[in-house]
């Protein structure tokens, strides 16, 4: 006789904000095997980005890959396109960028540590970190004009500035949130009922992060030191104080203090931009098209995204290759499941901020 | 006695389902579940569960590998029901028409009651889209109330009977004219 039941989560469940389908093989309460289906949101970006669209549109078309971590996406093909032109954009436009990426990752990373409370079985916590998220959603409406979508990255700069009234609104807003961080930090340190959810649950070690490619948040909960933030050289992230988060337990619990410890830095760099912002223009125009290839990295909420552009002087491009975060990490995911139990997985699950609409692109 | 019946609402139970969209107007739809707009003082509460839904939230534009689970999520919710359309692909297919794992839109598929467009939708957008389904729910309730005899007159407007027979009329007339 067969001993383990097959469990399927998905495609559509109420723990789920994406359609994704796990099919846990579980033998009593541990999971022993893990089958996972994401292409449910498959569209087609890459192809209609070489086909149907000209190169200064597909910035705004793969902001639409994913909504969470939109302006990384449209940043990235940016950068790869400027690389391939040649032009050189103003010192202003880039600390403008680096804010608003911040920005997004700040409110990308209170969803996922509000969705992690939520699945542990924390309504209260969701409700509260949820509800101080949409500061950040106004300062990002304050600054581009939308919540989420915000099309504020265009080739040879951004699309608005910010002036002094502005930047003084912002900078109350973001101490409101950094008071609001620090009261999560104690309460993701100290409550000993969510401890008894994320501490030792779901550990992946630092050889496994290495043998399973593991990337971001995920990556350095275990005790990986990679970010692409201290790497590239396309934007100054050395100038406003950029510092590496690192732990090393690899349970949820260290890749929720990953979370809070970065939104705190991100707080603060968004502080320094605002203060030390450089005077000039904010939009330089780029003469000329794109010709040759460029692989452009950059560090999205979520872990290393990648764009492979390929271009032969039309307003066409040859090729548009995009790698997400998610889609590295699934190996990862696979093995922290095995062994977990059954009870457990919806937090899991959670703790990883899996975005699979960027994973099927 | 005060009278409480203008004032008493259905408290409708949304059933939410991403068919391709880019995850942005599903946070959104959260953030109106969230304390700043918090719709469920209302009454709205979000269910993992058709059957016990009334309004049902689609996002994204319908991808090919969704249809199936669409259909049967639609199907399994009971009578009645009001289909939202929430974001402007998936009102019309928006960025993502004409892709080649796309179907253009939501309506292609399951009758669709309100639209609302926006890309993202904003939360309050969306509650306003809620309060229109609200009101084509109620009408929609009350349709479902009415008697009805199981053999209806023929002289009532929009049965089939009287549609054939009226078909049949218009032809007749015309061989008539001919015949003149």
């Amino acid at each position: 006789m067969k001993k383990t039941i097959n469990i399927p989560i998905g495609s559509q469940h109420i723990a789920l904000l994406e359609p994704v389908r796990f099919k846990f093989e579980c033998e009593n309460e541990k999971i022993v095997g893990v089958d996972s289906d994401v292409g449910f949101v498959h569209r087609g970006i890459e192809k209609a980005c070489t086909t149907k669209f000209k190169y200064d549109a597909i910035g705004y078309v793969v902001a639409r890959v994913c909504g969470l971590c939109a302006i990384t996406h449209s940043m990235t093909y940016t950068a790869s396109i400027e690389k391939l032109i040649g032009g050189e954009i103003t010192q202003k436009a880039k600390y403008l960028r680096i804010l608003l990426l911040e920005l997004d990752r700040i409110h990308s990373h209170m969803l996922c540590l509000s969705h992690t409370c939520e699945n542990a079985g924390f309504e209260a916590m969701f409700m509260r970190i949820m509800g101080d998220r949409e500061d950040i959603m106004e300062i990002q409406e304050l600054i581009t004009g939308n919540r989420v979508q915000f099309d504020y990255i265009s080739i040879g700069g951004v699309n608005r500035d910010i002036d002094a009234a502005l930047a003084k609104k912002i900078l109350s807003k973001l101490e409101l949130v950094r008071q609001k961080v620090l009261g999560y930090m104690d309460e993701f340190t100290n409550n000993w009922s969510l401890s008894l959810k994320f501490k030792g649950v779901g550990i992946l070690t630092l050889d496994d992060a290495y043998r399973f490619n593991a990337i971001g948040p995920l990556a350095r909960a275990s005790g990986v030191q990679a970010d692409v933030r201290n790497e590239i050289d396309y934007l100054p992230y050395n100038e406003i104080g950029f510092k590496m988060q690192k732990h090393t337990e690899g349970d949820i619990n260290a890749r929720n203090l990953i979370r809070l410890n970065e939104l705190l830095n991100s707080i603060e760099m968004c502080n320094n931009i605002l203060e030390g912002l450089p005077e000039g223009e904010i939009f330089t125009k780029l003469r000329g098209k794109p010709n040759g290839e460029s692989v452009v990295r950059f560090e999205a909420p979520r872990g290393e995204l990648m764009y492979y552009v390929k271009a032969n002087g039309s307003a066409m491009l040859e090729r548009v290759r995009i790698k997400t975060p998610t889609f590295s990490s699934i190996p990862a995911f696979s093995h922290i499941f095995t062994g977990a139990n059954y009870a457990d997985a919806p937090a899991i699950l959670a703790s990883f901020d899996p975005c699979l609409s960027c994973t099927a692109k | 006695m005060f009278d409480f019946k203008p004032i008493r609402k259905k408290s409708p139970w949304i059933l939410h389902y991403n068919a391709g969209s880019c995850n942005g107007c599903d946070i959104e739809i959260l953030a109106c579940l969230s304390p700043k707009y918090d719709i469920e003082r209302f009454g709205v509460i979000n269910t993992g569960n058709p059957k016990q839904s009334d309004v049902f939230l689609v996002t994204g534009p319908v991808t090919f590998r969704s249809r199936e689970r669409l259909i049967e999520l639609y199907t399994q919710m009971p009578e009645p029901k009001v289909v939202m359309a929430v974001g402007s692909c998936t009102c019309t297919g928006g960025v993502f028409r004409d892709m080649y794992n796309v179907e253009n839109g939501l309506d292609r598929y399951i009758p669709v009651d309100v639209y609302v467009p926006g890309c993202a939708s904003s939360p309050e957008l969306i509650i306003d889209g809620l309060v229109k389904a609200l009101e084509i729910l109620e009408s929609k309730t009350k349709e479902i109330e009415k008697p009805f005899k199981l053999f209806r007159e023929a002289s009532l407007d929009n049965t089939i009977v009287n549609r054939r027979n009226s078909a049949l009329k218009v032809g007749e007339d015309t061989t008539d004219d001919e015949k003149n």
